[in-house]
């Protein structure tokens, strides 16, 4: 697996909703390549189209035009079927509000993605207490999400979006519902998952000094790259 | 505890458990409306079972009987193939309230006549034809006065009185009968004519009906018209109905009633499943956006779907279980108080299958429909819910 590098590349992408009987563009002709390993923060203002990007790179939206393709998968060629699988192996999500099963408690929602591996029950155990163990809730096993702080919610989160060990992890305003200091804590959680585990991730933010722990951060407005800076910290 | 589907299943089950009591008890309560509904189909149905028998009564109708004479010549008539004949005892046990349904009749031939409808084992049958006092007693009667074979129990007749003038009829049951299905009516017994016409005072050999097996593919119609005309001119003018008429002449007078009851049970039943399918499209849709997560996991739109199913069989499984538990609770107590109107009244194997195959459509119906609106929405729409 390590083998095949996991560049993420968008070429071309047309992208346009419906709005009454005609059509509102996106995305005209956006080209752009994600390095395998990256850690890219994306910025701009509401409506630019941030989130939508997540969710062509995630397989979660289609392109009306143009290619997306992860790895050497083309997603816009995948029926939804393979689609819904290459999602499972390769990406994780990570939620503004972080969408935790409310009746699971805290080691359910990270073994939830594990139901669709082969793993066995044992297996699953371990991964979810190493997972755990990795984003700080070591403590917080069987606790329900109503019983955890936002940031501590977020972990949870974070842990279900690593826990089938994904590539790439999108992550669509991760601490925009969180208080500074538990910002920070994910941020650094996020810094330590692309830089001692490798993973690429695609952060969507709207406060700036959270670009501080990416690679490299850029700007979108009204479906185009206006700006583009190499964090000095990477 | 452990993760799997089981348990979310579970879990999104008593994360409302109030709704989800709610929602079993509203089913429980439709299925239990439909149970005791079908049940009281049945049991008229079964009351009127179709048969090609014929029932020889009095014209005149009431309590006018004809003479036993007739016997012979009916069974000359070429489409007939069997007959018998059958006196009411019109008697009581112990209470004049304690009315209980007694024919005697020649045990032999409406055994044969009836063969479709009770079963009398050769053994009861020798046992009875032993002993002239002795009675076969249907099932039903049977267990409702609690009496078994070998007891001895005394009959008055309302209108029978033996020679001597005493209207107590002491009797010895030789054995009881089934009705061939589980609606038949077999709460009456029968005790031997050849006895009863000899010890009766008055009205010797005047019986109340003749029961007619005509041949197979003999004309009934025609047959039932010719026994009348044969008897036109005679002193006791006869009126030959088929069993089914007869039978339904007197449930007739219950028909608009019941009509009505169904209508109304039928709509309560109706309007119950609908609040409960509304509920479930409700809490279904609400969770549109969990549906999405799952979705982004890499949970296949199959796999979210036998979820959402199984949710709502289980619902509608506990549902029904409950509303058939009342129903066979139920169905014994209306069954002694409405003895008279409904005598077959029981819960069947078919009303539960019926039961069962609606529970199972509603679930499925329930289920489905929001959760296929749930898939369909494209992925990014669905997070977007709340
Ligand atoms: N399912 C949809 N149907 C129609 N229009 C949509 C849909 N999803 C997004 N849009 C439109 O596409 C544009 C870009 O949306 P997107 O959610 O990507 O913006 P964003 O940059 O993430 O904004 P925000 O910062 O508010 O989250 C918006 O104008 C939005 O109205
Ligand atoms: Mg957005």
């Amino acid at each position: 697996m390590t083998s095949v590098s996991y560049d993420i590349e968008l070429n071309g992408v047309y992208k346009s909703y419906p709005l009454g009987k005609s059509r509102i563009p996106i995305f005209e002709d956006l080209t752009m390549t994600i390095p395998d390993g990256d850690f890219l923060a994306i910025m701009g203002p509401s409506g630019s189209g941030k989130s939508t990007i997540l969710n062509l790179i995630g397989g979660i939206d289609t392109v009306v035009r143009g290619h997306v393709s992860i790895g050497g998968s083309m997603l816009d060629k995948m029926s939804t079927r393979a689609l819904t699988r290459w999602r499972s192996e390769v990406i994780g999500f990570v939620f503004q509000f972080y969408n935790l099963m409310p009746m699971l408690s805290a080691a359910q929602n990270v073994e939830l993605p594990l139901l669709l591996t082969d793993l066995s029950a044992a297996e699953r155990r371990e991964r979810v207490h190493t997972i755990l163990d990795i984003v700080g809730l070591a403590d917080r096993h069987d606790h329900l999400p109503s019983l955890l702080s936002g940031g501590q919610q977020q972990r949870v989160g974070i842990a279900r979006a690593i826990a089938s060990d994904p590539r790439i992890l999108l992550c669509d305003e991760p601490t925009g519902d969180l208080d500074r200091k538990s910002a920070d804590e994910i941020l650094e959680l996020l810094q330590l998952l692309n830089t001692k585990l490798g993973k690429t991730i695609i952060m969507v933010t709207h406060d700036e000094s959270s670009t501080r722990v990416a690679k490299r951060t850029v700007i979108l407005d009204k479906g185009r790259f206006v700006s583009e800076e190499i964090a000095q910290c990477a | 505890m452990r993760l799997s589907p089981s348990l979310l299943i579970r879990q999104n089950l008593t994360r409302k458990l109030l709704r989800s009591i709610l929602l079993i008890l509203c089913i429980g309560v439709a299925f239990f409306i439909f149970g005791v509904l079908s049940s009281f189909q049945q049991g008229f149905k079964g009351a009127s079972a179709q048969t090609s028998r014929l029932v020889v009564a009095s014209k005149v109708g009431g309590n006018e009987t004809l003479p036993l004479s007739y016997l012979p010549e009916i069974q000359a008539l070429n489409g007939v193939a069997d007959v018998t004949h059958i006196t009411r005892l019109r008697a009581y046990v112990e209470n004049e309230r304690n009315i209980v349904g007694a024919n005697a009749v020649d045990l032999e031939s409406y055994a044969r006549v009836y063969s479709d409808a009770y079963a009398f084992s050769t053994e009861m049958l020798r046992a009875a034809g032993a002993d002239r006092t002795a009675i076969l007693v249907g099932r039903t009667l049977a267990e409702r006065m609690g009496w078994s074979t070998g007891d001895t129990v005394t009959l008055t007749s309302f209108v029978h009185a033996r020679s001597g003038g005493d209207r107590n009829w002491r009797f010895t049951i030789a054995g009881i009968f089934d009705g061939a299905e589980m609606t038949t009516d077999t709460s009456f017994l029968l005790a031997r004519a050849d006895y009863f016409h000899t010890a009766v005072m008055r009205n010797k050999n005047r019986v109340d009906l003749f029961g007619i097996q005509p041949k197979p593919g003999a004309d009934t119609q025609a047959l039932a018209r010719e026994i009348d005309a044969l008897y036109a001119n005679s002193g006791a003018q006869t009126r030959t109905q088929s069993e089914t008429a007869f039978m339904s002449a007197f449930l007739e007078q219950f028909a608009n009633i019941a009509l009505l009851v169904r209508l109304i049970v039928g709509v309560a039943f109706a309007t119950i499943l609908m609040i409960v399918a509304n509920t479930m499209i409700f809490a279904i849709r609400e969770r549109t956006l969990e549906i999405g997560v799952l979705k982004v996991l890499g949970f296949s739109g199959g796999r979210i779907m036998c979820i959402v199913l199984a949710e709502t069989l289980v619902l509608f499984a506990l549902g029904l279980c409950l509303g058939l538990c009342l129903t066979a609770v139920a169905i014994p107590v209306l069954a002694d108080a409405l003895q008279s109107v409904v005598p077959g009244l029981y819960l069947t194997p078919r009303v539960i299958a019926t039961a069962l195959a609606l529970a199972v459509g509603f679930a499925l119906a329930c289920g489905a429909l929001p959760s296929i609106n749930a898939l369909r929405l494209p992925i990014a729409a669905a997070l977007k819910h709340r």
